[in-house]
């Protein structure tokens, strides 16, 4: 063991990292970035899901109820129509509604609270706060109004899927898609900046291929393989794992297939901007990882702080897990503007990135 | 083609940040003339074989192939192009590399004939990450050959190349002339040289001298070819 000989393999270390900006760019700045991201996110989010209450009890009770929900910073409350509820919960200006009915006082007389409770159902972790905000005014009302033997049963029901929804099913639907985009997108980039490295882009560049004809050709090479891993994936998924479906599965196949095609196009044009495999490599942590936290897989988009929601909303993977929860919870077809405008601005991102790529491959290296 | 000249370079100048790769390079290569660039590491001969099919955009000059401007990806048909790393894919075989590069070239036959040419007819099912430097190295010559180019531009084809297979390179290269293929061939090695119909050094990114072999000793006051050079790439410096 020499001291000297292991001294030299990392001084060698330090001097190829100080060359190399990128990756120390990479080391230092995109755990802050990562982390600020999912920070601001979490804590900084403001907006807490959006509730309406409809009060038609006709004893003093639903109005105690109503106005202790609308102080919740659990929830932000605002008093509709019960008879809008459904509309509301369906454009997803609500995330939930909240009835207290007629008979609302009468019944707490007789020892029963039983507001209805009417959740979107396809959103994760939003009907918590709003089961807890109902609790929270039981609590507060119950003090101001001593009395014995209260039973709280609310009637819990669910627009889309339902109690039978468990974790997997609200996130497998988005994932996928997301397992899909991912692998394309790596396999692509990779395989692109080898055809750099090795020299045989300049033969190709030297041959009379058109450059669409490159990035056509890519795209249909590694489409083929996306497709095969898309229907094992969602074969996997519905077969062996019963994740939850309500919608048709060649319309899942198809959206799950735009998103293929817009993973190699991406993967083509970021080839672009990375000079070596290595720096390809780390081109996910700072593209996917935010593009991850922003799709509104693990936290619906309608609760991130709303700079952040602005940028969720410009992200072609936010409408992809969006169109997906429509198709597999909420069993939506082509009909739904929704699922148009989700399957619309995927097509449209792939259309861009093909243009992209072919724009940014120069015939000419200079 | 009743073009005068296969390969007409005017003017030709390059510059990478503040290094100039091409100082105003004037070039003419007449149709099955066999032309050797010759000059050190660095003097710009890639850069120049770059230039001509159309990778470097020149910063002034003019490139002309075949009686066309350039660049014109239709005439690069015309043209083949061996880069100075043997740029295959490893992961194919031999025959399936030259099927590609015969393929992209709109070439459709003629993959047996060249694989013959460069011996390799009986490895064709080698993949290539497994073949030696040497193997590669006519692996490439053969996917620049295959579409039968009217222009052969070859950036140190005989790298790696033992000396008897060189021979059969030049041979080749020589047959191909003989029945009109214009061919610009870069290299070091001297032995080399003498087989060119004509030379060009280039250092500095500027054409020194120009001329037959004969006509290059002839200048430089020397029979020896290298001694030659280095006395002419030495008034270089000094100019």
């Amino acid at each position: 063991m020499s001291g000297r000989r292991v001294a030299a393999i990392t001084r060698r270390l330090m001097q190829q990292f100080r060359r190399d900006r990128r990756t120390l760019a990479l080391l230092f700045v995109a755990p802050i970035v990562i982390l600020a991201l999912l920070g601001y996110m979490i804590r900084g989010s403001s907006s807490v899901p959006a509730v309406g209450i409809a009060n038609q009890d006709q004893g003093p009770l639903g109005g105690m109820f109503a106005s202790a929900l609308e102080h919740s910073n659990l929830i932000s409350a605002n008093t509709i129509q019960a008879s809008d509820g459904d509309a509301k919960l369906k454009d997803g200006s609500l995330a939930a509604y909240i009835v207290f009915p007629s008979d609302f006082s009468q019944r707490a007389q007789a020892g029963t609270i039983a507001p209805e409770v009417h959740l979107e159902g396809s959103l994760p972790g939003t009907s918590v706060p709003v089961l807890q905000a109902l609790q929270q005014a039981l609590a507060s009302v119950a003090s101001s109004r001593p009395g014995a033997g209260l039973r709280f049963v609310p009637q819990v029901d669910y627009l889309y899927g339902g109690r039978t929804l468990d974790t997997l099913d609200y996130f497998g639907a988005a994932f996928i898609g997301l397992i899909v985009f991912f692998l394309v997108f790596v396999i692509t980039i990779v395989a692109f900046l080898n055809e750099r490295s090795l020299g045989t882009l300049e033969r190709l560049m030297a041959s009379p291929l058109r450059r669409g004809e490159i990035v056509l050709g890519y795209m249909l090479g590694f489409t083929i393989l996306a497709l095969v891993q898309s229907a094992e994936v969602l074969t996997f998924a519905l077969a062996v794992l019963k994740v939850h479906n309500e919608g048709n599965v060649l319309l899942i196949f198809g959206l799950e297939a735009l998103m293929a095609l817009a993973a190699v196009n991406l993967g083509i044009f970021l080839s672009m901007f990375a000079r070596t495999e290595f720096q390809a490599v780390q081109f996910i942590p700072l593209v996917v990882v935010p593009q991850f936290l922003l799709s509104g897989i693990l936290f619906p988009v309608s609760t991130e702080p709303k700079p952040l929601q602005v940028v969720s909303d410009v992200l072609p993977l936010t409408y992809a897990v969006n169109g997906l929860r429509d198709l597999m919870i909420k069993g939506a077809d082509l009909t739904w503007p929704s699922l148009q405008l989700d399957v619309g601005v995927v097509a449209g991102f792939c259309v861009l990135l093909v243009a992209a790529g072919v724009a940014t491959l120069r015939r000419r290296i200079a | 083609m009743a073009e005068a000249f296969a390969v007409d370079v005017q003017g030709l100048k390059k510059s990478f940040g503040g290094l100039r790769a091409l100082d105003g390079v004037d070039l003419r290569i007449r149709p099955g003339e066999i032309y050797g660039l010759l000059g050190p590491n660095g003097a710009g001969k890639t850069t120049l074989i770059r230039a001509i099919v159309g990778l470097v955009a020149p910063d002034a000059g003019t490139v002309m192939l075949l009686g066309r401007r350039m660049p014109d990806v239709d005439n690069l048909r015309n043209v083949g192009y061996m880069t100075q790393a043997a740029a295959l894919y490893p992961g194919l075989s031999i025959a399936e590399n030259v099927e590609f590069f015969a393929a992209i070239n709109g070439a459709d036959k003629g993959v047996d004939e060249v694989l013959k040419l460069v011996q390799l007819d009986q490895r064709r099912s080698s993949v290539v990450a497994t073949i030696s430097g040497g193997m590669r190295q006519r692996c490439s010559l053969a996917c620049a050959l295959v579409h039968k180019p009217k222009l052969l531009l070859l950036d140190e084809p005989t790298v790696g190349v033992d000396p008897q297979l060189r021979v059969q390179f030049w041979e080749e290269f020589r047959k191909m002339a003989a029945a009109g293929t214009t061919i610009v061939v870069s290299s070091h090695v001297m032995d080399e040289a003498e087989r060119c119909q004509r030379l060009g050094l280039i250092q500095f990114g500027r054409m020194l001298a120009e001329g037959t072999p004969n006509e290059v000793r002839a200048r430089a006051g020397t029979d020896n070819l290298e001694e030659a050079f280095l006395r002419l790439a030495g008034d270089g410096v000094v100019a």
